[in-house]
Order: structure tokens, then sequence, then C-alpha cells
């Protein structure tokens, strides 16, 4: 599958996790400062729900513009593997979280094969991307053990979080980066370019 | 020493266990697997104490809050034994506080998992031995470094950005406002920035006859020697005993089932 | 037709490019050869579509960047579309103008290896070539130093030498020195000189700036504005049998052939007659950064309509320099007063209004989606009327030859207009002072001479200018210079006298202005008959 992308898409890719890896941090003391408001009624990792669909968008902004198969999937691996590159506390383990939201994301493109990346589609895609890694945590990082209440509260933060950061913004973000012009060598901005002329003509 | 143990095994040996543990629920088993991976972090690497701290001091306190959502939510599977003490109507019991505190040691663990692999391995070699070890295609490997090699670019232009949109009359916003709109500002640079330079590095890389293809030559031989297996087996094989003790002593939880 | 060479290395036959969807083409028809061994030299107005042109001659059109081509390009004989993936690109080396976006590996070594990996050369032969070809780029310490660390002319050599590492038998260098310092530059040509002698490579340079080249080029290509070549020969018949059809085009003549008054940007007028009130003063000023001193002992005054220059080699503190006196960075010890008050006190808003700060790059400063925007956006700040804003508006699109873009996004501009963008981003009101970092830095010579005639006028306005640069021929034509070397300043005063002072300049790794250049040489000569 991977050999017939394209070099720069790749390198696009591994881009997109080291810059979103710098915008996570800044999002990253918005969680605290809500973490700390929360965190007597033990409520604090709302905090980092909230921005979880952060982690996501990488998947959204990545389809959205390159449009083929998998690259929602391998989006999020890439850009998993260069947040551990980057050296901070995030391990190994991160890579494995990061396939499983990966795999949710590209599930909502794989519904409609490929075809649709309207804005309900790239909100699917980050419910998916949410719901799926809201599974895995449920197993590793042992949120089995609350609340069922608690828990369902928690899903419906992070999916809105997933629809909204991650589906929303990572729209958001691409069409305005298409308007940039620097987009031109991709499906995105060619879809644009065609628009444009179609408009003209 | 940790920093020379192949890096795609040093994963391998640190994925495992961390894993496994996600099955355990009670207190002794990732208590006494966190005093081992202490253990080996400052006889085995040399992590400066101080650095390591730094890094693993915020994750303290977000284990802490995150013990105490567990504590006062257990649902009923791990809500067993007597009521300690009641909180907001909320009443604590022995099985609750367990699993909170099993909890957060368990994301400790992940946390000093995560810290010993990050200080000790080279993210080049890392890049290379899952290539040559995982069979990871060359386009990928070499198309992840060269977009990993941008970080500290990056990071010079973010803060360019700072002064260059002060100048422009934005100062400093506070909140979450501020953040927003910071985000909105910086996020559109950034990453036109980081797709131009994509494509470049990845026209440059062609232009020096890189293709993809695996058949190619390795200046930097990644091996797996013995030396590989007994780090895989000590970190891997310690925590099976340590859940054997766990065990033999009557603690182990797994999945709120005590055996 | 030109008489082809029996054998040329390279034939392009009737070539024609364009991008995808854009119905304009590139390349329009091309029709010339590179021959073995030659130096031949490739130079046309920006956007006439040279880069382009290397990329296709390495057969990385249209596979690695979408475009539609047609015509053939033939090398050694064979057509290129029947090579192998990767095997021209072993006989063609490219060195491209950005240091910073041409490598993929972190270290030196690595990216070296990453060449002779991609050629499946032994590992066991790689430790000796990677030597050999350091030593050659005159690099030979800095095998295990991390790319990200080494200055533009030092990356630059090292990208060169992962390409020499190809051996290939023809080089293209698309503008490798345009984001160099001068003195960086000229090393980087020497560098070229030496290895065409020794290696006896065919080398197709793309360039703005030619005048160091001409010594080394066999051959000059004119690329039209059409896409079209439109002039072939050596550099004497070049320069002056098409004098009127190149300045037409809009290209950069080199200084030899041109007369001096339109190879100096700016026209030679009296300055605005200076009022000796200082707009900023420094006392005693340190700076320092991370326990590593960057300024030190700073004493200067700036005055009210003055045009100075700062200089000084990469890493000397020019731009903090710049940083501080904008009240970006607050020094440790010392004080900078604005007016009569320190920077610091005064008002944000209030300063911002008074100062304008020009980046490097036009694009750090852009915040909005549109033009219009970009330019009403400080304006709307200090709460304009909606009528005010349009007027206001309107004069600068004008006068910025801004008005067709009245509404593309920022970012969507050419070199060129971003950075008369930048310029009026900062004129919303007429500014006391106005700082500039390299703000001819890796642009071409249409877009210089444009920034000079802007800073021309508004210096008739009376603003202050204060450039950070390292184009000598522009510190000639102004008011004061200032060197700083070794986080102190060493001169302080009017240029004429600095280039005097060639111990100085050496140190400082400036390299005097093409005027006294030409001076030296006449002198040199004049020597010899002697």
């Amino acid at each position: 599958m991977t050999k017939h992308w394209k070099l720069k898409e790749i390198v696009l890719m591994s881009i997109l996790g080291v810059v979103f890896g710098i915008i996570y941090l800044a999002f990253f003391l918005v969680g605290q400062g809500i973490r700390n408001v929360l965190a007597p009624f033990g409520l604090a990792p709302f905090g980092y729900e909230i921005i979880f669909g952060i982690w996501f968008i990488v998947s959204i902004v990545a389809a959205y513009i390159i449009r083929k198969p998998g690259v929602a999937f391998t989006a999020e691996l890439i850009a998993g593997v260069t947040e551990v590159l980057l050296g901070t506390a995030a391990g190994p383990g991160l890579i494995i979280a990061a396939a499983i939201q990966g795999l949710g994301a590209e599930f909502a493109f794989a519904i409609t094969k490929w075809k649709d990346y309207r804005l309900r589609i790239l909100i699917l895609s980050g419910v998916f991307a949410a719901v799926f890694s809201f599974t895995w945590n449920l197993f590793s990082s042992g949120n089995i053990a609350l609340a069922p209440a608690l828990l369902i509260a928690m899903l419906a933060v992070r999916i809105i979080s997933g629809a909204l950061l991650a589906g929303v913004l990572g729209k958001w973000l691409s069409d305005k980066l298409a308007k940039t012009g620097v987009l031109r060598g991709y499906a995105l901005g060619k879809e644009i370019q065609k628009k444009r002329e179609k408009d003209a003509a | 020493m940790i920093s020379s143990i192949n890096p795609t095994i040093k994963a391998f040996a640190i994925l495992i266990p961390g894993i496994l543990l996600s099955f355990t629920f009670d207190v002794f088993t990732p208590l006494v697997y966190f005093l081992f991976i202490l253990i080996v972090t400052f006889t085995m690497s040399d992590i400066p104490f101080i650095k390591w701290l730094k890094i693993f001091s915020p994750f303290l306190l977000v284990a802490l809050s995150f013990a105490w959502m567990t504590i006062l939510y257990t649902n009923q599977t791990f809500s067993y034994g007597e009521v300690l003490f009641t909180l907001f109507g909320i009443e604590i019991t022995r099985g609750s506080m367990i699993t909170g505190i099993s909890l957060a040691l368990r994301s400790l663990c992940f946390v000093c998992l995560s810290i010993l692999f990050a200080l000790t391995t080279n993210s080049t070699k890392f890049m290379l031995s899952l290539m040559q070890q995982c069979k990871v295609s060359p386009k990928i490997t070499y198309g992840i470094l060269a977009g990993y090699r941008f970080l500290p670019m990056f990071r010079d232009e973010l803060q360019i950005l700072r002064q260059a949109h002060r100048i422009r009359g934005f100062g400093r916003t506070k909140g979450i406002k501020g953040k927003w709109q910071q985000f909105r500002r910086y996020s559109i640079p950034l990453l036109a920035n980081g797709i131009r330079k994509a494509e470049r590095v990845a026209i440059a890389m062609e232009s020096k006859g890189f293709t993809g293809d695996t058949d190619r030559t390795y200046y930097h031989e990644m091996n797996v020697s013995p030396k590989d297996w007994i780090f895989f087996f000590l970190i891997v094989g310690a925590f099976f005993i340590i859940l054997a003790f766990s065990y033999y002593l009557g603690y182990l939880n797994i999945f709120g089932k005590q055996f | 037709m030109k008489k082809m060479q029996p054998n040329p290395l390279l034939y392009v036959d009737n070539f024609s490019f364009g991008y995808e969807n854009s119905e304009k083409l590139i390349l329009n028809e091309l029709h010339f050869s590179l021959r073995v061994h030659e130096t031949t030299l490739l130079i046309g107005a920006s956007g006439s579509g040279k880069s382009s042109l290397a990329l296709c001659l390495n057969g990385l059109y249209p596979d690695t960047v979408e475009g539609i081509s047609s015509g053939d390009i033939f090398y050694r004989g064979k057509n290129i579309q029947d090579f192998q993936k990767g095997e021209l690109n072993q006989k063609i080396g490219i060195v491209f103008q950005e240091p910073e976006s041409q490598f993929c590996m972190i270290t030196v070594e690595d990216e070296l290896a990453f060449t002779l990996e991609n050629r499946k050369v032994a590992p066991s032969e790689m430790p000796e070539r990677i030597s050999e070809v350091l030593s050659a780029v005159g690099m030979n310490d800095c095998q295990n130093r991390k790319i990200y660390e080494l200055s533009g002319g030092q990356k630059q050599k090292i990208a060169l030498a992962a390409v020499l590492l190809l051996e290939p038998e023809l080089l293209i260098l698309d503008e490798p020195t345009a984001n160099l310092d001068p003195v960086s530059r000229i090393e980087f040509i020497q560098l070229i000189k030496q290895i065409q002698e020794k290696q006896k490579l065919a080398v197709f340079i793309i360039e703005h700036q030619i005048e160091d080249w001409l010594d080394i080029t066999d051959r000059i290509l004119v690329l039209g504005k059409q896409g079209t070549i439109i002039a072939d020969g050596n550099a004497a018949s070049i320069f002056v049998d098409y004098y009127f059809l190149l300045k037409k085009e809009g290209i950069f003549l080199p200084k030899q052939f041109s007369n001096t008054v339109d190879s100096y940007p700016i026209p030679v007028k009296s300055p605005p007659p200076v009022k000796r009130d200082a707009l900023i003063t420094i006392e005693k000023m340190s700076f320092h950064h991370k326990k590593q001193p960057i300024l030190q002992e700073i004493n200067l005054k700036i005055h009210r309509g003055e045009f100075v220059a700062i200089v000084g080699e990469n890493g000397a503190g020019k731009s903090t320099l710049l940083q501080l006196m904008t009240g970006l960075l607050t020094p440790q010890k010392g004080t900078i007063n604005f007016y009569d008050k320190p920077v610091e006190k005064w008002d944000e808003k209030e300063l911002r209004k008074r100062m304008g700060y020009v980046f490097q790059n036009p694009e750090h400063q852009f915040i909005t989606d549109t033009v219009y925007d970009e330019l009403t956006f400080g304006m709307k700040l200090n709460g304009w009327s909606t009528a005010e804003l349009n007027t206001a508006a309107t004069t600068l699109l004008k006068q910025f030859h801004l008005e067709k873009n009245k509404y593309s996004n920022p970012f969507s501009l050419s070199g060129g207009e971003k950075r008369r963008l930048s310029v009026a981003t900062m004129l919303d009101e007429t500014p006391d002072i106005l700082f500039f970092d390299e703000p001819t830095f890796g642009q071409d010579a249409e877009t210089t001479r444009e920034l000079m005639c802007m800073i021309d006028s508004l210096r008739q306005n009376g603003t202050a200018i204060v450039f950070v640069t390292h184009d000598m021929d522009i510190v000639d034509t102004v008011d004061r210079a200032i060197v700083l070397y070794q986080q102190h300043i060493h001169y302080n005063g009017e240029p004429e006298s600095l280039w005097k002072q060639a111990d100085l300049l050496e140190k400082a790794r400036l390299r005097p202005p093409y005027r006294i250049q030409v001076l030296h040489k006449e002198g040199e000569s004049l020597d010899l008959v002697h």
C-alpha cells in the first residue's frame, strides 16, 4: 500500500506529527487549567479528555489533504512514531495508541470507500477515532474500573472533542492552508484549483 | 548499559510488560515492578537523577489526579470490601482505594519505562533498527526522519512568530481565548512552511538517488546480539516473576478477580 | 539553429513544461544542449521557471512534482524517460537554494552515508569516502556535527559533499548561494571552481547574482519570461549584444557590464537634513542568553531621519540588537531609551505605532487571510473608522503595487509581493523609526531595487531606518555603518572610512562593496605595472 505513496506525502505526515506535537503542548496548558478546577471533585482527567481530539487531527488533516486509502491510519501511526522520536515521556506504547486511533479515523473513510471528504465524514472520522481510543483506554488505563455513568460522560466528552477539535478544526485548518497555495501539489489543492477554474468558466 | 541495547528489542521489552500490566488491578504487582524499573533505570543507564526527576514529576501529579478520580468513581466490580470513609456522599471502599492506587502505580510504570526508553535511545538508530529488524520500508523510515529533523527549526520559528506578532500589536493574551487565538495565528504559518519543506526535502532526497527501494546498503548495521536478548528477558522476565510472587502472596487481581 | 557538438552530455529537444491545471507553460519549446566539462550559467527573471528546468533535467518531473511536459531530453543520447528510477539522479547531482531543507538525517556523517547507501556502496568503503569528500569541501572536522548546528555556508558545503558522493557527471547548482552571507558565498564559489578543475565535471549554474560566477563560466543561457531561451553565448556577447533585451526582461546585469548608476539600487540623492536629536539612546548595555554573552557594553545613538546599517558576521548579535531596541528583548544591564523613556516603560500599543520592524521572512508577520485585512489590521486595532481604513488601505495598495492582490492570501503572493506587503503593514501610521532584519536576503535584484526605492521615500518623510544586512553595496549608501564583532561595537561611523580598515573587514567577515573591489583591482594592476 505504501509503495504508491509519494515520498513528499510521507514527509508531510511526519511533519504534521512534529507541528501538532508542538501545538498539543500549548493545548496541554489549557487542559491543565481545566484539570486544576476539576481536581477536588476527582474529575481532573476530564481536563485532558477535552483536548483529546487534537491527537486525531493529524489523521483528518492528512486524509483530507492527500485523499488516498490508508492515509488516516498511516498518518496517525507516523505521527505517533515521530512523537516518540521527539523524546518526551512518550514511549513505544504511544505507537500502539496511535495505531488504534488511526484505525478508528480510517474506518470512517473506509465506509465511504475513500470517496467522500465532506465535513460530516471528517467529523465521523474524529468520532470513530475517539471511540476506538476510548476502548483502548478502557483496557490500557484501567478505565474499565470506573463507574458506568462516569465512563459514559468521558466517552461523550471525548467524542465531542474528536468531532470538533479533530473533525471541524482539521477541515478548517486544511482549507485555510489550501488558500495559502502550498497544497497545490496535493489532492485538496488540486480540487480547489479545479473549482476555481469552473467558477471562472 | 541500556543505551547500547538494540532499539527495537528495547521497544518490545518495554511494550510487553506495559501491555501485560494493564491486566492487573492490585497494588503489589505494579508497585514492585515500579521499584524494579527504578533500580534498572539508575543502575543500568547513566540518566542523571535530576533530569529524570524533572521529566517524571509532572506525571506524578497526573497519576495522583487519576487515582483520585478512580477512588471516587469506582464501579461495582472494583468497589469490594468494607467502606473506609464517605466523601461528597460517595462511599469509599477498600476495593476502590486499592484500584485507584493500582492504576496510579501502573501509569507511573508506563512513564518510567517510557523515560527509560526515550533517554537511552538515539532517534536515528531507532528508525534504522525499525527498518532493519522490523522491515519498515525505507521510504517510511527516511520520510519520518526527514520530518523529525525539522523540530528545532519549528521551535525557532515559533519564537520568531511570537515576536513578529507582538510587533503587529498582538500582545500576550491569557486564558483559553488567548490560547485559541495563538493556535489560529501560529498553526497556519508553521504548517504552510512545514508543507513546503516537506516537498523540498523530498525532492532533495530523490535527487540523491533515493527511490525507496529496499535493496540498499546500511552504514549503521543494526544487529541483535545475545546481550539484547538478556536485557529483553530481564525486563519481561522480572515482570512474570513479580506476577508469580503476587499470586503466591495472594495479592494478584486481574480485572477485578482475586486470585 | 546552433551547431551541435557531436556528443552533448545533455540534449534538450523542443521541451515544454507546465504545471497541471495551469494554462501557462513555464518552459516553452526549449532547445539547447549542455556539453561535457563545460560550465553553463542560466539566468532569467524570477518566476521564469529556472528551478523547474533543473528538476526536469534531473528527471524529477513529472513524477515527483506533478506537471505536464512535451518534447524530449536526452542524456548521453538516451532519452531520460528510459532510465530506471533513481539511475539518472546519480549521474546528475543538484545542490538546492535553501540550506535548511535538503537533508534528511541529523548528523553530517549519516547524511553523507545516506547518499552512499542509495548507491549501494559497501559499508566498509563508506568511512573512507566520507572523510575524502569532507576534506574535498574543506569540512574535515565536521563528521560528527549535527547539521542543524552548522552555519548556512557550512550546510551548503555539506549539501555539495553529499552530491559529490554520487560522482555525478553533471552538477546542477540551483541558486546555491542565495541564502548565504557574502563571504560564505565567495568561499562556496571558490570551492566549486576547485572541484570543477579537479574533477572535470560539467556544471550548470542557475543564479540571480552572477558577477562572482563569471570567471568560471564558459557559456550563458538566458531564459525569458515566456519560458523560452532568448540568448545563448559567452558572457561578453550576452551582456553587450543583448543588453537592452536583458534589461527589458528585468534581469540584474553583472556590475562589470552595467554602468554604476543602475547597479546601485538607490537613486543617488542627498540625504534629508538630519536633525541631531536622538531617537534611540543605548548606554552601557549588555545582554546574555543562557549564560552566553551576546552583546557587551554597547553604547549607541540613532538620530531622527538617519539611515544606519548594522553589519557583522552571522551570530555577531545583529538581530539581537534590533530585538533589544524594539523592546522584544530586555537587556540585563544598561539602558535603552526611545526618546527620553526606557523602551520597556513605553505603552506597548504606543510603542508599536512609533516603531516598525520588518522581519527577514515576510511570512512571519502575516496574521490574516487577505492582503486587505493584513493592511488594515493595525488600523483596526487603533480604532480607525471604516472610511479611514478604506482610504488608507487603497493608498497603500497603490503605493506598493498590490491592487490586484487585494483579496489574495498573503502566503500565496510572490517573494517580491510578500516583501512589499510586509513593509506596507508597518506603515499604517508613519513610524518614527523602521527596523529591517536582512530584508534583501534571498531576494532577487528586482525586489531589492523596489525595496530600496520604498526606503528612499520613507526617508523623505523623516523616518529613521535601521538595517541589518550583509549587502555591502547597500551599506555603501547609508549615513552610518556599525560593525559588531565579538559582542562589541568595533566601528561606528561613515561607511567610506570603514572600507579603509582592511583588518576589521577581514576579522568581521565583511566584503567591501563592488565599487571598492574594483578600485582595489585597479590598484593591484597598477602595482604590477610599476
